[in-house]
């Protein structure tokens, strides 16, 4: 297939903008998986559209976002609700016998659906009970996506600013001894706030904590203690510094630091 | 913390999909000129514009998970969402005016697209009268009037494959005038 005549044939316009029959377009889409300089082609054409259109925009009156924001409020936040399983309720029928003879067959047929009403609860009570454990794995399920989409905003957001141009990194190396232990200090230089990622610290024993130190005018200032986060862990906002270290401490801090017991230190620069 | 006040196509789309009201008030700063220019163009009037607008801007953000990102870009599925949204705008406009003109027009198809024409165009149909009028023709009443390939053929009573051809060669000769 000749691809360039096909490609300069105008089709891939017709098609991007929405003027190709559902034939034309199945062929079109297969053509794109075929060939890449066709679907190169659509690309292309796309980016060409959506430039030209950015780039000699209308500007709508702007109490139209205003409106619509408000038409949508109530879409924008959407907890999950559970919807309680509706229990059927069964349904009583009146047996009126009006001959003795069918009353009498009646009351067998009775006894038999007696039994098999029993038998059939039995069965219900099983699945019902199944049905309420599959709920609760759902419900578990459902907890733990979001958990995991929490985590990959946090770690998402932690992206971010890690990449922020105002972001000051400061490596901290172990201490001799410990050098297989590092830290990394994000220091944003706009509102002071620091935040320090825990590439790798040894767990720490039971009752202690590790907890960062800046050094300001030559004396050590609690810059917060580092707990269990996902990503970066938000420290104190430290306006000034020319040091950073970590120390392990008791749980909850101390107010000098345990210079023993130092794990880490990075100078800023 | 403040979420970036840019984003990627892909996390654009992430987060619309999340159901994220800041990238959707991004989506709209974005995007909502360029998407107000084609409906104005097509539509025509300002007040029923606004009104597309918003509906479109509904659907986008309701229908989100119907775009499919490996059919194309998120802005060539929303342009086709307003186009859609604006022509369904003016054919629900023109039963009602149709109903009230019958006696004046015997013959509709004459009027689509002819009459239309002398008015002032903005945006990209602006451009495509610029072009010749054998393909100017054909895609306004395609694109801006929202007829099929087979009724434009008999309108103007001109072979499909012919249709084809002019509108294919239009739309090419256009794609090279935006082109930057």
């Amino acid at each position: 297939m000749n691809t360039q005549e096909y490609i300069e044939s105008g089709i891939i316009e017709t098609y991007v903008l929405g003027m190709t029959d559902a034939i034309e377009s199945a062929e079109l889409e297969q053509y794109c998986r075929e060939y890449p300089d066709i679907k190169l082609a659509v690309t292309a054409f796309e980016a060409t559209l959506e430039q030209h259109a950015l780039l000699n925009p209308i500007n709508p009156p702007s109490t139209i976002k205003v409106q619509l924001f408000e038409s949508l409020k109530d879409e924008f936040v959407h907890p999950v609700f559970m919807s309680a399983p509706t229990k059927q309720s069964a349904k009583v029928f009146d047996i009126k016998p009006f001959l003795k003879y069918i009353a009498a067959a009646s009351i067998i047929l009775l006894v038999i659906s007696g039994a098999m009403n029993l038998y059939l609860y039995t069965k219900l009570s099983n699945s019902s009970a199944q049905y309420q454990a599959i709920l609760v794995e759902k419900t578990s399920l459902q907890a733990n996506n979001q958990l995991i989409q929490a985590k990959a905003l946090d770690l998402f957001n932690s992206m971010q600013m890690m990449t922020d141009p105002n972001m000051l990194k400061v490596s901290m190396p172990g201490m001799p001894g410990k050098e297989k232990n590092y830290a990394t200090i994000f220091w944003d230089t706009k509102s002071k706030d620091v935040y320090i990622l825990p590439n790798k610290l040894p767990q720490p024993t039971l009752g202690k904590q590790y907890q960062l130190w800046a050094m300001v005018d030559g004396k050590a200032v609690d810059a917060g203690m580092i707990g269990d986060c996902a990503g970066l862990c938000k420290m104190k906002n430290i306006p000034s510094a020319t040091m950073f270290a970590v120390t392990l401490e008791k749980k909850g801090g101390s107010s000098i630091p345990t210079i023993t017991e130092m794990y880490l230190a990075g100078k800023v620069s | 913390m403040e979420l970036p006040q840019k984003y990627s196509e892909q996390e654009l789309v992430w987060l619309l999909k999340q159901r994220n009201e800041q990238a959707y008030s991004y989506l709209y700063d974005h995007y909502s000129g360029a998407l107000f220019s084609i409906i104005l163009s097509i539509v025509k009037e300002e007040e029923l514009a606004t009104d597309v607008l918003q509906e479109v801007f509904i659907k986008i953000w309701r229908q989100i998970s119907l775009y499919d990102t490996t059919k194309g870009r998120l802005y060539t599925w929303m342009l086709n969402v307003a186009r859609n949204t604006s022509i369904d705008a003016i054919r629900s406009k023109g039963v009602k005016n149709s109903r009230q003109n019958q006696e004046l027009t015997e013959n509709v198809y004459e009027q689509a697209g002819s009459a239309e024409m002398k008015t002032d165009a903005i945006g990209l149909r602006k451009l495509v009268h610029t072009l010749k009028d054998e393909w100017k023709i054909l895609i306004e009443l395609s694109y801006f009037e929202g007829y099929t390939q087979d009724e434009m053929a008999k309108m103007l009573n001109i072979p499909l494959g012919t249709v084809k051809t002019r509108l294919r060669s239009g739309l090419a000769a256009l794609s090279k005038i935006i082109k930057p």
